[in-house]
C-alpha cells in the first residue's frame, strides 16, 4: 500500500479567498483558473463568430459596411478560439487532472505552473486591446505575409504587432506548461503507476506536450521574423528584398498543423476516460490506443504542407501520402472507442452524451478532411467553406464536445457538486442541432464555390439558403451556452453533493475527496492496472 | 475473465437494428431525392475539371461507405447496449483483441493507399503544363483587381484586358478563352498572395509575389458562349470579397475576333485632352497626390491621370455623391500608364473622388464644385 503522508502546511493567518486564488500554486486551483479564463475567451470569440454569421446571413453588407472590420472579426474569432480557448482549456483540464490521475501531490514546478497560467490573461488582454488601437489584426489567424506586413492596403497600425506579441507570450506559456507536464508525468508518478498503467488522458497530455515543446519555438521564430519585417525593415518574407512569402507558410504550418493535434489529442484523452466509465468496460485496445496517439503525434510533423497544396511550392505526393496515412491511427482510435461501447452497459449521463457527440461529429471531421489529402480534390476545396466545415467538425465537433464532456465529468470533482443532468441534456441537444445546422451547410457552400473570408457574396450565386441556415444554427449554438452557464450557477449553490466518486470511475482522481485537499491524497489505493479504482471496487475478479 | 455473454431481450437488438436501417435509408433518400447533389461539385467545364470530378466521386463514395459503417456501429452500440435496471453484473471485461487491431489498421491502410495512388495519377494529369499551349495568358492579381495579358507564342504581350468582369450592358470585359484549345495561365502578383479560383473548373492556384505559378486547362467545346464566375480565394485585404472576374468561353472563331478587337483597343492612343478645365492627378504607392480638387459648376472637365505604381496595380478616379452613389465610373488603368478621364458637368456641391479599386482614405479626396 503506497501512502503519501505529507505534513500539513504550517498554519498562517487566514487570508481572503481572492488573495488565496491569486497567489495559489495548487495545480487544482490553477487548473480551474485556466478553465474559467479560457471560457471567458470562448464567450468573446463566440460573439465575434455571431457578428460574422449575422453579416453573412444575407447577401450585401448589412452590419459591417467596412470590410476591414469584417476581416478583424474572423481573424480575432479564430485567434481567440484557438490560442485562448481550446489550447488553454485543454491544458487547464490537464493541469487539473494529470497530477491527480498519476497520484502526485502537485505539478513538478508549481510556481512555473502559476506563471504559465498568468501569462494567458495578460496575452489575452493585449490581444483584445488591439481593438482599441485603431483596429485589431485583420489578416486572418494565419496572418500570411505580405498581407500581414506593413502597408496601407496590408496591415497598418499596431493591431498586427499586438497580435504577434500576444501570441509569443501565449506560446511561452504553452512551452512552460509542456515542460511542467513532461517532468510531472515522468518523475511524479505514484508507486505502481507504470507508463502503461497511466490513464489515456495522461498519455495524450504527454504526447501533446512533446508536440508543443517541439513546435511552439518554431512558430515563435516566424512571429519574431514577421515583427522584424514589420517594424525594422526586415525582408524575411518580402520577395522584393530577397525573402520568400512561402517561407512563412512553411514555418507557420510546421507549428500550426501539430497545433491541431494539440487541440484534439487531449479531447480524445477525455473521451477515452469517459467511455469506459459509462459503459462499465475497460478501454478496448489500451496499448493500440497509446501507439496510435504516438503515431498521430509523429505523423503530425510531416503533413504541414497539406495546407499549402495550391501554392505551387510544395512536393505534393509526399505530403498527400502522409496526410492520407494519418487517417490510419485516427481510424484505430475510432474503432477502439466504438468497441469500448460495444457490449457495454451504457449509462447516458451528460459526460457520455457529449462523448458520443464527439464520436459522431469527429467522424465527419475525419472523413471530410481526407478529401483534402487528395491533392486534385483539394484544388477544388482549398480556401472554400468546405475547409471551414472541416475545421469546425474537428475543433468544435471534436474538441469542444470533448471539452464539455470533460467539464461535466470533472465538475463534481472540482467543486464537490453535481451539474444538473436535465440542463446538461438541454445544452447537448441545442448544441448538437445548432452545430450541425451551422457547419453541415458549409460543405455545400464550399463545394459550390464560396470562398472563405469574404464579407459579401452575390445574391445570384446560389448561396443564400445555406448561409441563412448556418446563421440560424450559429445563434442556436449561442443559445446552448446559456443553460450551461445557468447550470454552473445553480449547481454551485444547490447542486447534489457529489461525494468522492459519483460516476463509479476508474482513475485515481476519484480516490480522494471532492474537491480534493491540498496535495491531493492522504492515501492511495494499490495500482495494478490502468483502472486502480475499478480493481479496488471489484477486485481482481474484474479482469 | 468473466466473459459470459449477456442475455438481452430481443427487442433491444431489433430497435437498434431498425434505427440503423432507417438512418441508412435516410442517407440513401437524401441522395436519390437530389438533395445529395448539393454535396457534389458543379459540373466541370474543363477536361482537367472533369478528371477532378471523377476523382471526387470515388473519394466521396468511399467516404459515404466509411461514414455509414462507423456511424451505424456507433448508433447501434448506443441503442443496443444501454444499461437496464437489474444490470448489476459487470459486462464482459474485454481488454482488446489483437486480430481486430490488425484488421482495422490494415484495411484503412489499403483504402488510403488506393486513394493516394488514384489521386497521384489524377494530379499528374491535371497539373501538367505543356511547352507549346494554344493560348497564353498572364493573369496579374493586384489588390484588388485582376488583369489579363494575352501573350503570343514567344511570350510577348499583345493585348491587356483591364476589365476583369463581364459587363452585360456593354458586352465587354472578362477573360475570354477559346473552347477546345489548351490555355496556359501564368500567375503573377505585384503585392500580396491571391488565388485564381473558378468553381466550375474545380480548380484554384495561388498567385504568389516573387514566383510565377502556371497551370493549364482546356474548356469543353459544348461550353462555348458560357460565362464562368471566378474570384480571389486567398484573403488579400479589405477588397478581397470584391476581387471578382469572369471567364468567357468563346468558339475559336469568336475568340479570334474578340482578341483582335482587344489588340486594337490596347494600341489605341488615349483621347486628346479636351479644352476647358483640366486637373492633374497622380497615383503613387496606393495614394493620390492630392486630397482636394475644385472645378466650376455645370461645366465638363477632365483629369490627366498618371498611375505611377508598378504594373499590375490598377487605379481609376470615380466620382461619388455624398450618399455614395457613383456619378462617374471610369475604366481603371494599369501601373506605369496614364490616361485622360473626361467628366460631365456637375451641379454645385461637394463630391468624393475615389479609386474604386482601393477605396481607402489615401485614395479618397474631396471634389468641390462651385
Amino acid at each position: 500500500m503506497a501512502t503519501h503522508a505529507l505534513a500539513p502546511a504550517p498554519a498562517t493567518a487566514s487570508r481572503g479567498w481572492l488573495y488565496e486564488w491569486l497567489t495559489t500554486t495548487d495545480h487544482k486551483k490553477i487548473g480551474i483558473m485556466y478553465v474559467i479564463n479560457s471560457f471567458i475567451f470562448f464567450l468573446i470569440g463566440g460573439v465575434l463568430a455571431l457578428v460574422v454569421r449575422a453579416e453573412l446571413a444575407r447577401p450585401g453588407l448589412q452590419f459591417l459596411t467596412d470590410e476591414r472590420v469584417y476581416n478583424q472579426m474572423f481573424t480575432m474569432h479564430a485567434t481567440l478560439m484557438i490560442f485562448l480557448f481550446v489550447i488553454p482549456m485543454l491544458a487547464g483540464l490537464g493541469n487539473y487532472a494529470v497530477p491527480l490521475m498519476i497520484g502526485a501531490p502537485d505539478m513538478a514546478f508549481p510556481r512555473i505552473n502559476a506563471l504559465s497560467f498568468w501569462i494567458l490573461p495578460l496575452g489575452g488582454i493585449l490581444m483584445i486591446s488591439s481593438f482599441f488601437t485603431g483596429g485589431a489584426a485583420a489578416a486572418g489567424w494565419t496572418s500570411y505575409p505580405p498581407l500581414s506586413a506593413e502597408g496601407p492596403l496590408n496591415s497598418p497600425g499596431a493591431g498586427q504587432d499586438l497580435w504577434i506579441v500576444s501570441l509569443i507570450l501565449i506560446g511561452t506559456s504553452s512551452i512552460l506548461g509542456a515542460i511542467n507536464f513532461l517532468v510531472t508525468i515522468f518523475k511524479m508518478r505514484a508507486p505502481g503507476m507504470t507508463l502503461f498503467r497511466m490513464p489515456i488522458m495522461v498519455w495524450t497530455i504527454l504526447v501533446t506536450s512533446v508536440l508543443v515543446l517541439m513546435a511552439t519555438p518554431v512558430i515563435t521564430s516566424a512571429l519574431v521574423m514577421l515583427f522584424i519585417d514589420r517594424n525594422y525593415g526586415g525582408t524575411f518574407f518580402d520577395p522584393s528584398g530577397g525573402g520568400s512569402a512561402i517561407l512563412y507558410q512553411n514555418i507557420f504550418w510546421f507549428y500550426s498543423h501539430p497545433a491541431v493535434y494539440v487541440m484534439i489529442l487531449p479531447a480524445m484523452g477525455v473521451i477515452s476516460e469517459i467511455l469506459p466509465v459509462f459503459s462499465r468496460k475497460p478501454l478496448f485496445g489500451y496499448k493500440a490506443f497509446v501507439f496510435a496517439t504516438a503515431a498521430i503525434g509523429a505523423l503530425g510533423f510531416s503533413v504541414w504542407a497539406h495546407h499549402m497544396f495550391t501554392t505551387g511550392s510544395v512536393f505534393l505526393p509526399f505530403f498527400s501520402l502522409l496526410t492520407f496515412m494519418i487517417a490510419v491511427p485516427t481510424g484505430v482510435k475510432m474503432f477502439n472507442w466504438v468497441f469500448t461501447l460495444f457490449r457495454g452497459q451504457l449509462t447516458f449521463s451528460t459526460p457520455l452524451i457529449f462523448a458520443i457527440g464527439f464520436l459522431t461529429m469527429f467522424l465527419i471531421g475525419g472523413i471530410n478532411g481526407a478529401f483534402s489529402a487528395s491533392v486534385p480534390v483539394d484544388f477544388a476545396l482549398h480556401d472554400t467553406y468546405w475547409i471551414v466545415a472541416h475545421i469546425h467538425y474537428v475543433l468544435f465537433g471534436g474538441s469542444v464536445f470533448g471539452i464539455f464532456a470533460g467539464l461535466y465529468y470533472w465538475f463534481p470533482k472540482m467543486t464537490g457538486r453535481m451539474l444538473d443532468e436535465g440542463l446538461g441534456k438541454i445544452q447537448f441537444v441545442l448544441m448538437f442541432v445548432g452545430f450541425n445546422l451551422t457547419f453541415f451547410p458549409m460543405h455545400m457552400l464550399g463545394i459550390q464555390g464560396m470562398p472563405r473570408r469574404i464579407a459579401d457574396y452575390a445574391a445570384e450565386a446560389g448561396w443564400n439558403d445555406w448561409n441563412m441556415a448556418a446563421t440560424i444554427g450559429g445563434f442556436v449554438i449561442a443559445a446552448s451556452i446559456l443553460p450551461f452557464i445557468w447550470n454552473v450557477f445553480v449547481s454551485l449553490r444547490g447542486g447534489k453533493v457529489a461525494g468522492d466518486d459519483p460516476w463509479e470511475a476508474n482513475t485515481l482522481e476519484w480516490a480522494t475527496s471532492s474537491p480534493p485537499p491540498p496535495y491531493n491524497f492522504d492515501q492511495l489505493p494499490e495500482i495494478r492496472s490502468e483502472r486502480p479504482l475499478f480493481d479496488a471496487r471489484h477486485g481482481r475478479a474484474g479482469h | 475473465m468473466s466473459s459470459t455473454p449477456r442475455k438481452r431481450p430481443a427487442p433491444d437488438a431489433l430497435v437498434a437494428g431498425a434505427v440503423v436501417a432507417i438512418l441508412i435509408a435516410l442517407v440513401l433518400a437524401v441522395f436519390l431525392s437530389g438533395w445529395g447533389a448539393s454535396l457534389y461539385p458543379p459540373e466541370a467545364a474543363t477536361s482537367q475539371g472533369r478528371e477532378i470530378r471523377g476523382l471526387y466521386d470515388i473519394v466521396f463514395a468511399v467516404a459515404i461507405a466509411i461514414f455509414v459503417v462507423v456511424e451505424g456501429l456507433i448508433v447501434w452500440s448506443v441503442l443496443r447496449y444501454r444499461r437496464r435496471p437489474g444490470d448489476n453484473e459487470l459486462p464482459a471485461q474485454t481488454h482488446g483483441n489483437n486480430v481486430a487491431e490488425v484488421i482495422w489498421t490494415l484495411v484503412p491502410t489499403v483504402i488510403v493507399l488506393f486513394l493516394f495512388v488514384i489521386s497521384w495519377q489524377t494530379l499528374n494529369s491535371v497539373d501538367a503544363v505543356s511547352a507549346q499551349p494554344d493560348v497564353r495568358i498572364r493573369a496579374i492579381a493586384g489588390q484588388f483587381q485582376w488583369q489579363f495579358e494575352y501573350l503570343d507564342g514567344n511570350g510577348t504581350k499583345v493585348a491587356t484586358q483591364l476589365a476583369p468582369e463581364y459587363n452585360q450592358d456593354t458586352g465587354e470585359g472578362g477573360m475570354a478563352v477559346p473552347v477546345g484549345r489548351s490555355v496556359q495561365v501564368a500567375l503573377d502578383s505585384p503585392d500580396v498572395i491571391h488565388a485564381f479560383y473558378v468553381p466550375r473548373f474545380l480548380f484554384k492556384r495561388d498567385v504568389v509575389p516573387g514566383q510565377t505559378n502556371r497551370f493549364e486547362f482546356t474548356v469543353d467545346p459544348k461550353e462555348a458562349g458560357q460565362f464562368f464566375r471566378g474570384q480571389c480565394a486567398e484573403l488579400c485585404g479589405a477588397g478581397h470579397g470584391s476581387m471578382l472576374f469572369t471567364v468567357r468561353a468563346l468558339s475559336p472563331a469568336d475568340y479570334d475576333t474578340w482578341l483582335q478587337a482587344l489588340i486594337a483597343k490596347s494600341n489605341a492612343t488615349p483621347a486628346p485632352l479636351p479644352s476647358g478645365t483640366v486637373l492633374n492627378v497622380t497615383a503613387r504607392e496606393i495614394a493620390f497626390d492630392t486630397k482636394a480638387l475644385e472645378v466650376p459648376a455645370d461645366t465638363p472637365f477632365a483629369i490627366a491621370f498618371q498611375n505611377q505604381d508598378p504594373s499590375g496595380v490598377t487605379h481609376d478616379i470615380d466620382i461619388r455623391d455624398a450618399n455614395g452613389n457613383v456619378l462617374a465610373n471610369q475604366e481603371p488603368i494599369n501601373g506605369g500608364t496614364s490616361t485622360n478621364y473626361t467628366y460631365e458637368g456637375l451641379p454645385a456641391g461637394t463630391y468624393t473622388f475615389i479609386c474604386a479599386i482601393h477605396p481607402i482614405p489615401a485614395m479618397t479626396g474631396t471634389l468641390t464644385v462651385k
